[in-house]
């Protein structure tokens, strides 16, 4: 009997499915749960770890990081719009810049801030100071370029407009490129906090105290604290995903709103609710 | 040098003239010498083959391009004076383009806004309550709250026109403003150059449309590579035009399939 485009279809769609499944099922069958629950997920010796780690562990991550975004969010345009400067010195500075700290390891930054600064000014950083400072140098020079792309992704005519307003040249930039640029490159700054996030980890080379620790630290003096293998580091892995997620989730909702979905349905009121005058004479 | 015709146009509209104007792109020579004058309250329309150098011209008018020699003075404003204050004398120049340039994250009744509010200061209600004036005059007060995406290409090219307007220019630039829209939508935008141009408007109008030069230009300029052919009355440079490449043009763009 043949088979229909249709039919083909979910018949291949069903064999890959059965692949899979069957995969999966050989992998569930040949692991050692004990051992591997033992080592990764032994909760009970970890539970004294809470809420210390929530309430101490999430709470100095999301600082370090939202500390390091922000400043890095604003330097980072700041950079993008040097690279966009047409006075040359403004461009070489940002390339070096962004080039530099693009390409060195952010564990660098994280070292030289913590150790370099104090021997060459006496100064004496707290751990917000840097976490958040690292993050920021490191976090900038990324977002500097993903900004500059949005930045050069706005339509000409955009600003041509503006200017043929009467709009000075950097009205035309904060009031009409920069909004514009930000909402194309949504998606990109979600994935530069989402790496700050984790990158907040690197604090560790610095060293700190326990009401300075934030989620990797302390899963790491779990693993010595407990006799429950690596499930302290696992804890603290999914803690992250309690930022990240949420994270993701906001920026896909302020997608929606500035995208077409949420401004069809916008359109839909303002047509019901006046329906009144309407094209010209 | 340019308001002392009290006869024609709304009090306070601008003159222009262009004297000796040069335009190059790289190797490429736009403008080769143009002369125009357009009196306040005129309107004049530019026509020709796409590249003759109209758009180019009309951009240099408010400087979006900068010519390589010559003058052009706009009302009070040496446009091609290198202190002149650009952005004071584009505050009085209206612009519509081709591809309307809404500002896509603000709504209509924003784009109307922005510019009196952020540039000129005024308060948001002064603004809203202007803009809204503007946007009922091409009928689109009831849809202030929409943005560009949910706008059709006629309703945007209008909101664009309400924009200008609403700084108060002395003088209407407009660049091939139907050229992009659907054929349905030309007519209610055209239907609004007409009353802007009635009210006593300056304006210099590149355009395509044969029947609006005819109606409503008070005289029609024909350029062809970078030079002006002919200029006149609409009746004359369209109807009996004097020059073979005038008539060249228009027997291709009144009759595009030939006899």
């Amino acid at each position: 009997m043949a088979l229909s485009n249709r039919e083909r279809r979910r018949l291949s769609l069903g064999i890959q499915a059965g692949i899979f499944v069957a995969a999966a099922a050989v992998l569930v069958l040949l692991i050692d749960w004990a051992a591997l629950r033992q080592s990764f997920l032994n909760i009970e010796p970890v539970l004294p770890m809470f809420p210390g780690i929530i309430t101490t562990g999430l709470v100095n991550t999301l600082q370090y990081t939202a500390v390091g975004f922000i400043f890095g969010l604003l330097g980072g345009t700041l950079l993008a719009l040097m690279r966009l400067s047409s006075f040359p010195v403004y461009r070489w500075i940002a390339t070096a810049y962004i080039e530099l700290f693009r390409g060195i390891p952010a564990i660098l930054v994280f070292l030289a801030l913590g150790f370099g600064v104090s021997l060459a000014f006496g100064w004496n950083l707290s751990t917000l100071q840097v976490a958040g400072s690292a993050l920021a140098i490191v976090g900038s020079a990324y977002i500097a370029e993903t900004l500059r792309a949005g930045l050069q992704a706005v339509p000409k005519g955009q600003v041509e407009a503006a200017r043929a307003l009467g709009m000075p040249a950097w009205r035309a930039m904060v009031s009409i490129q920069i909004p514009q640029a930000f909402r194309i490159v949504l998606p990109p700054l979600t994935n530069e906090a989402i790496l700050l996030t984790k990158d907040s980890s690197l604090i560790f080379v610095v060293g700190m105290a326990g009401s300075a620790a934030e989620l990797t630290k302390m899963g790491r003096d779990g693993i010595n604290m407990y006799q429950a293998g690596l499930t302290p580091l696992v804890i603290a892995g999914f803690c992250y995903l309690l930022i990240t997620i949420p994270l993701s989730l906001l920026a896909r909702r302020m997608e929606g709103r500035v995208g077409s979905r949420a401004s069809r349905k916008k359109a839909k009121k303002g047509s019901t609710s006046s329906p009144v005058t309407g094209g010209v004479a | 040098m340019s308001t002392e015709q009290p006869s024609e146009g709304q009090p306070g509209v601008a003159g222009v003239i262009i004297e000796g104007l040069y335009k190059s792109f790289g190797d490429n020579e736009v403008l080769k010498g143009i002369d125009i004058t357009v009196n306040p309250g005129e309107v004049v329309c530019l026509i020709g083959a796409s590249g003759s150098g109209k758009s180019t011209l009309l951009r240099c008018v408010n400087r979006l391009e900068d010519p390589n020699a010559g003058r052009i003075v706009v009302g009070d404003f040496e446009a091609t004076d290198p202190d002149v204050n650009l952005d004071a004398m584009r505050r009085q120049i209206g612009m519509v383009f081709q591809q309307f340039n809404l500002f896509p994250h603000l709504s209509a009744l924003e784009n109307c806004t922005i510019t009196p509010r952020r540039v000129l200061k005024r308060s948001r209600e002064e603004a809203e309550a202007e803009a809204l004036h503007q946007l009922e005059l091409v009928g689109l007060k009831h849809l202030a709250e929409r943005r560009s995406a949910q706008l059709s290409g006629g309703q945007q090219q209008r909101v664009a026109i309400a924009r200008a307007l609403t700084m108060k220019p002395k003088l209407m630039l407009f660049d091939e403003p139907t050229s992009a829209l659907d054929p349905e939508t030309v007519g209610d935008v055209l239907a609004i150059m007409r009353d802007l141009a009635q009210a006593g408007m300056t304006m210099i109008v590149v355009t395509h449309e044969m029947g609006f030069a005819r109606e409503v230009a008070d005289r029609v300029v024909f350029m062809d590579q970078g030079v002006v052919v002919e200029e006149g009355a609409a009746e004359q440079v369209i109807g009996a035009p004097s020059q073979p490449r005038t008539q060249d043009f228009l027997r291709r763009v009144l009759n595009p399939l030939g006899e």
